[in-house]
């Protein structure tokens, strides 16, 4: 429960520090403070434990279209067999066109910041798993392509336009297999894209 | 172009007094693009992402269309995102002799070089420190 608010304490610092970015445009703020939104992601992606779960985009698309057989209500569903609550991950808000994989402008400073986490110096040495999700509107078929259509933008735009090495990034859509709010299916919180430090990356040859 | 160089002025000043990066972060380069463009984006490259260059290509194919704002803007923001990703690269050339000196358990292609010699900060040459801040990778 305490990883989940943390989760959430950290999207919330995120949020904060994207909507005060436009302080840098104005008189002149402590130096320090244009760098409060990269840090927030960064805290969030840094690894808190040595022995985390071995998790692959594989590993979870498999997991998420075995999941498609449980046909009642999202409500009564099980949660994806897999413990992802021990990875250092962080929730961000990215806006995409409606039925669409484009990312909406607004959020480009978002996709900016996570590229600037990623060439961070603490999180040079790591590879990440870039997760989209739904919500509950529209089919379960139409949810997962979509999101992995999402997904996969998102770490094209971070392995070419931005230059995170792509041996660094996977990229999964989970559909609405996963919700972070069941009880809401159609909820606006479970519309989201996860990034999860999955581990280091060892020597990549240059 | 004038107005970019402007704003890219105002950034680094902003940056504060010690840094003397020559280059601004992806955020600020990508928020610049939103600022600027964000509306001759959603009208005339519906459907694009930034992945691939397919951006900046779609609001060069359409130059004659574009917001006056947009129409001077893009290419220097483009360069800008083009400069950080070179500083990037270049610290890898730069700072290999002091990789070799005062990191010498790591290869390259390790991700730990960079925080190696942020460690070793104090006594890596003036180059390497010089392109160690261009690449975003400390302030100082």
């Amino acid at each position: 429960m305490s990883l989940h608010l943390s989760t959430v304490a950290l999207r919330a610092a995120l949020v904060a520090g994207i909507a005060a970015a436009p302080v840098l445009f104005g008189t002149s703020p402590a130096a320090a403070q244009a760098f409060t939104p990269d840090s927030a992601i960064v805290q969030g992606l840094q690894a808190s434990v040595s022995n985390v779960p071995t998790v692959s985009a594989e590993a979870l698309k498999g997991l998420a279209l075995a999941h498609m057989q449980y046909s009642g209500p999202p409500q009564s569903r099980p949660p994806l067999a897999i413990q992802l609550d021990q990875l250092a991950q962080i929730n961000v808000e990215i806006e995409f066109d409606l039925n669409s994989a484009m990312v909406k402008p607004a959020s480009y400073r978002t996709l900016g910041a996570i590229a600037d986490a990623m060439h961070n110096p603490v999180l040079l040495g790591y590879k990440f798993l870039v997760v989209g999700n739904t919500d509950a509107t529209g089919t379960r078929e139409y949810n997962m392509k979509l999101s992995q259509e999402r997904s996969d933008a998102v770490v094209q735009a971070l392995a070419t336009t931005f230059r995170v090495d792509p041996r660094r990034l996977e990229s999964v859509g989970l559909g609405q297999e996963a919700l972070q709010d069941t009880r809401n299916p159609d909820a606006a919180i479970n519309r989201r894209v996860q990034i999860f430090n999955i581990g280091s990356t060892g020597v990549l040859a240059p | 172009m004038k107005r970019v160089g402007f704003v890219l002025a105002a950034l680094l000043a902003l940056a504060g007094g010690q840094a003397e990066a020559q280059t601004v972060s992806y955020a600020q380069a990508a928020g610049l693009l939103a600022q600027h463009c964000g509306d001759d984006i959603m009208k005339l490259c519906r459907g694009l992402n930034l992945g691939n260059g397919a951006i900046h290509a779609c609001l060069a194919q359409n130059a004659g269309h574009l917001s006056p704002a947009c129409a001077a803007n893009h290419e220097g923001i483009r360069q800008m995102t083009e400069a950080r990703a070179a500083a990037q690269k270049e610290v890898y050339k730069v700072c290999d002799r002091d990789r070799a000196q005062y990191c010498p358990g790591l290869v390259p292609g390790d991700g730990n070089i960079v925080s190696c010699l942020l460690e070793a900060s104090k006594v890596v040459s003036g180059a390497c420190t010089a392109s160690l801040v261009n690449a975003g990778y400390t302030q100082q």
